[in-house]
């Protein structure tokens, strides 16, 4: 008998004190039979059976206990990632919705200019035209769209190569002066020098930096500057800061900054989803982005990379 | 490295030679084209690792050159030239897959930088597609 | 419909709302547009509308909430919503706050037509019997 039970408790060995309680009393059991207490033996021997029964009982419990909880976790993550494909996909149901719907209001207003008075009317054939450059417009503005959003569904992986950050950033600077200096944007640099090179995807990271920039200029609009600042984090990230002088981002929408189509911009301009694409390329090159915002003050992105060899 | 090929592609014929002519100094195998259509005939009998692209070009535009290239030759890396420096083509470049943006006038030995990082990551793409291959 | 129905479209995109208002004057409506749902309760309150075409999704208030705000203060107008997207929801919440019904955009201008028409039916079928119960309490 020892050596079932001592069989059954080294497949599932969850509990050692129950199973030494189990063992405990069987050996109480022997011992009582060797001292002739047969009655006491007997008892025992039915304690110990008991016990064997009910932890046996309970370590099955826990175990599927355990399954179904790593059952629901996988569908947690799953019916998350099912959420997060309903929330694109209505973003952009919605985002296409609008230039269809122009375009459907237009081919309308095409078909009454072609009734045949209408059609002679003064200006009609100028309406046309209008009507059908709108339309191009619209379908041009859905395949931004679709354009962005193939980008940010391909899995584009990171090629690493080691880059100069100072010099990768100020090359986006130096893109975005000009015209940041026709609306009197000031670009200010503060490059820590001597940052170790880090070991990054040089285009990805570039893309990143000109959206970055591109709304910083579009926050201030005229008269303002943006300040650039790099420099060593902790001995094993370095950390990029562009702060611009802004409208600020109220804190009700900080939260959803780097949400696929959120933007605050009319509509027709801008898809929203450059940000959100930053965000994946960071946290695909091993960083982290955030964002700190006063209204009226201004507005900061901090980004930070690891230098440590992945 | 230095066995690589480069091309670069700009209608202003003066910037073009000088560039090629400096290139070809540092020991780069440098050729010179003077229009997008060109280039993209050029490209279909002859190999290329590096492209420099001008972006404002008369008939086929930098960004429309751009986008043939990828299609054709996706591991290739282009590198933009820009003689106004343009946020817009400058977007569109790195959208449409550009590798590098360089301001006019380029300083050649930061050019020479640029074509090295961009030649490093063909080499890169070329590894990786190599590995993924043979598993 | 008699003496011309007055309509307000109240939608963000200007381009939408600049051309569904030429589309319906051509219709024989007199339109009006504006682009929020701020606007629209300021028009309501200048002056008189028998329907609303109303964008459910704007900056600023909703227009969900335009909804509430505008059957506040005139109970007797219709208001249409136009949403890209059907939800029993959505429209539950529509009924409940006093809408009239919602259309799917983008939406033909024939089905557009017929809702606005339809609308203003039930409106004056309902300010018919209200002057009824008037003239009939006060004999």
């Amino acid at each position: 008998m020892k050596a079932i039970l001592l069989n059954e408790s080294s497949s599932s060995s969850f509990n050692p004190y129950f199973h030494a309680a189990t063992l405990l009393a069987a050996a109480l059991a022997v011992c009582l039979v060797f001292f002739g207490d047969f009655l006491f033996a007997a008892a025992a021997l039915v304690v110990a059976f008991v016990s064997f029964l009910t932890t046996r009982h309970l370590t099955r419990l826990v175990a599927k206990a355990n399954e179904q909880k790593s059952d629901l976790d996988e569908q947690l993550i799953q019916s998350q990632k099912l959420a997060a494909i309903g929330e694109l996909s209505s973003g952009i149901a919605h985002e296409i919705n609008n230039p269809l719907a122009i375009m459907g209001q237009e081919t309308e207003w095409i078909k009454h200019l072609l009734k045949a008075d209408n059609l002679q009317a003064p200006g009609a054939t100028e309406e046309l035209r209008d009507s059908l450059r709108e339309i191009v417009d619209q379908v041009d503005r859905c395949k931004e769209i679709t354009h962005k959003l193939l980008d940010f569904a391909r899995k584009k992986e990171p090629l690493i190569q080691a880059a100069d950050v100072n010099k990768l950033i100020e090359d986006m600077a130096r893109l975005v002066e000009k015209e940041a200096a026709q609306k009197n944007i000031q670009i200010l640099r503060e490059y820590q020098k001597n940052l170790p090179r880090v070991p990054t995807d040089p285009p990805l990271l570039r893309q990143v930096v000109l959206n970055i920039l591109n709304n910083a200029a579009y926050a201030i609009g005229k008269g303002g500057a943006i300040t650039i600042a790099t420099r060593l984090s902790g001995g094993d990230a370095v950390e990029l800061a562009f702060s611009d002088t802004g409208c600020g981002i109220p804190k009700e929408q900080r939260d959803r900054i780097f949400d696929p189509f959120f933007t605050t911009k009319p509509p027709g301009e801008g898809t929203g989803l450059g940000l959100s694409i930053s965000h994946s390329i960071i946290v695909k090159l091993g960083g982290r982005i955030t964002v700190a915002s006063e209204v009226g003050k201004g507005t900061t992105f901090t980004i930070q990379l690891p230098v440590g060899l992945t | 490295m230095k066995d690589f090929r480069v091309l670069i592609v700009d209608d202003e014929v003066d910037f073009l030679e000088t560039i090629v002519k400096r290139l070809k100094r540092r020991k780069v195998d440098t050729t010179g084209i003077d229009s997008g259509i060109k280039a993209l005939e050029l490209l279909e009998k002859e190999p290329f690792d590096v492209v420099i692209l001008d972006v404002r070009m008369p008939g086929m535009d930098g960004i429309e050159t751009l986008k043939e290239m990828k299609k054709k030759r996706p591991l290739m890396e282009v590198i933009m030239l820009t003689g106004h420096a343009s946020v817009e083509s400058g977007v569109q470049g790195m959208h449409y897959g550009a590798f590098d943006y360089v301001m006019k006038p380029a300083d050649i030995d930061e050019l020479l930088g640029k074509i090295h990082e961009a030649y490093e990551r063909k080499a890169l793409h070329e590894n990786r597609i190599r590995e993924k291959l043979t598993i | 419909m008699p003496a011309k129905t007055k309509v307000l479209i109240v939608d963000d995109e200007e381009r939408f709302r600049d051309t569904l208002k030429k589309l319906l004057t051509a219709n024989g409506l007199e339109t009006n547009a504006v682009g929020s749902g701020m606007e629209a309760i300021e028009e309501l309150h200048q002056q008189p509308y028998d329907v609303i075409l109303l964008d459910v999704k704007m900056p600023g208030m909703s227009g969900l909430e335009a909804l509430a705000e505008l059957k506040r203060i005139n109970r007797d107008v219709e208001v249409i919503i136009l949403t890209g997207h059907a939800s029993v929801d959505v429209a539950v919440e529509i009924m409940r706050l006093g809408g009239y019904e919602y259309l799917l955009k983008p939406c033909p201008m024939e089905e557009l037509l017929a809702k606005i028409e339809s609308a203003f039916e039930r409106k004056t079928a309902r300010e018919e019997r209200t002057k009824k119960v008037q003239t009939t309490a006060s004999s």
